[in-house]
């Protein structure tokens, strides 16, 4: 553990109790906006965007070094994180830094670890969590069924499973629509799952498509940035099988994009493949538009099917978020530092670095509300 | 298999299982599961045939691959085995001297 970002963390927090300024306990009447992101070892960073600063960074307890997905509750006062080498999730308070929620997957012979989809209800009370558990027998690993372990939040520290739902394997994305009344999942395919029981209601073909000459899209996407347009996006990858592959137009980019409100699904290819994207995120304030992220930052035409501006970044981001009215775009995830960009000319007009330079690896990059 | 001969009984299983037509057909990884489902070889090339658009600077991509056990064969498994491999390397950029090689517990 890096000894100069423990004292200088330390001395942060110590700051902050002196001067009695509760920095989120300062918003103003109005929802002030927060990023939360994490960084090694073990940091959970609480960013004010306009103000272009880091306000605090939280410990969170316990072993675990980087922290993985990032969930808020829907209140914006507690982020639930996956620790604990991919075994727990801690709920801290992002006022106060304390942790107010933690599950410890793992017990026994029965090692389990949640790689990446999580979230919560909409009304803040219970905690989904995608879980693959192995046993760990004397001669053998044994693989168990993937599942869904539901937490109710209100049970904090130490909180164990009050269900546990069936669930594909590989699923990377959790997203619970607007009304809480369908948990949808991204994996192989997108489904549309009963939160109560787990049953699969509606699954959307991806890697399973038919498309005629289109061969099975390939989708990496393990960032749930979701919260601003409401509309869940991702990039995907794919092929035309009727073109030699030779030919560039026969690779294609698409963003699909989930509105968690209506639930429709959309897929668009917006160009030849010429770029490597991880992320995406929709704009609320122009719906029909999404940004992409990776060594370089992509405005989309997600309806209409067209890479409307491209530019190059100072370096590798994953993740990706956006201001509530769509003046700012941000970029995260990777090494120390947030970028702000201008969403119309896509010119960085701003930067957060994080205290000692900790690396944010590929934990999610969250907005909040308080 | 006429080329290969099974060495043990495991490989024989394997074997009997590719003449009775039990074996899955292998597909493509969508998204990560964990180290033993995970084969990128890491570090090559970019789907353009080069390596300009791998990520910059390799720093950068690291811990992002390395901390869900992208490289299992590169980089020590954060997941289970060596956990606390970059622990003292907050940043791979400026600490990478701190990482360290890994070997086998006696």
């Amino acid at each position: 553990m890096n000894a100069s970002i423990i004292r200088r963390l330390g001395i942060r927090r110590l700051a902050i109790a002196l001067c009695g300024v509760g920095l989120l306990a300062a918003a103003p009447v109005s929802a002030k906006e927060y990023l939360v992101t994490g960084v090694k070892p073990n940091g959970l960073v609480v960013i004010d965007p306009a103000a272009r600063k880091v306000e605090k960074i939280h410990r969170i307890p316990g072993a675990g070094v980087a922290p993985g997905t990032i969930v808020p509750s829907p209140d914006g006062k507690i982020a639930y994180v996956v620790t604990n080498h991919l075994e727990s999730v801690s709920g801290i308070d992002l006022e106060s830094g304390k942790e107010v929620f933690r599950a410890d997957f793992s017990s026994g012979a029965q090692r389990v670890k949640a790689m990446f989809a999580m979230d919560v209800s909409p009304d803040g009370k219970e905690l989904f969590v995608f879980q693959s558990p192995v046993r760990l027998l004397p001669g053998e690993y044994k693989v168990e069924d993937t599942r869904i372990a539901v937490f109710r939040t209100a049970d904090g520290v130490g909180a164990k499973a009050v269900r546990t739902l069936p669930a594909p394997r590989r699923l990377a994305i959790l997203a619970f629509s607007k009304d809480g009344g369908t948990l949808w999942a991204l994996g192989w395919d997108l489904y549309a799952l009963d939160p109560k029981t787990g049953a699969v209601r509606d699954t959307h073909k991806l890697l399973n498509w038919t498309r005629e000459n289109f061969g099975p899209p390939d989708i990496l996407d393990v960032w749930p940035q979701f919260e601003q347009a409401g509309v869940f996006s991702t990039p995907y990858f794919t092929s035309r099988t009727d073109l030699p592959p030779t030919d560039p137009s026969a690779f294609k980019t698409g963003v699909l994009t989930l509105d968690l409100a209506s639930g429709a699904v959309a897929t668009k290819e917006f160009e030849d493949t010429s770029a490597v994207i991880f992320s995406s995120v929709v704009n609320p304030a122009k719906r029909d538009e999404a940004f992409s992220v990776y060594t370089q930052l992509s405005k989309i035409d997600a309806k209409g099917g067209a890479l409307v501006k491209r530019v190059d970044l100072p370096h590798t981001y994953y993740s990706i978020n956006i201001a509530g009215d769509g003046k700012e775009v941000y970029v995260g995830g990777t090494a120390c530092d947030v970028g702000v960009y201008n969403p119309d000319s896509l010119d960085r007009i701003g930067q957060i670095e994080i205290p000692g330079c900790p690396d944010q690896g590929v934990a999610s990059l969250r907005m909040v509300k308080r | 298999m006429k080329h290969l001969k099974p060495l043990n009984k495991k490989a024989t299983l394997v074997d009997q299982a590719v003449e009775n037509g039990q074996m899955d057909e292998v597909v493509a990884m969508q998204v990560v599961v964990g180290c033993a489902a995970t084969f990128d070889p890491g570090w090559e090339v970019d789907p353009f045939g080069s390596v300009a658009a791998l990520c910059a600077p390799m720093e950068a991509d690291l811990y992002g691959c390395s901390d869900p056990c992208w490289w299992p064969a590169q980089v020590p498994d954060t997941v289970n085995t060596y956990p606390d491999w970059n622990a003292k390397a907050a940043s791979a950029n400026n600490d990478w001297r701190a990482l360290q090689s890994v070997f086998p517990k006696k």
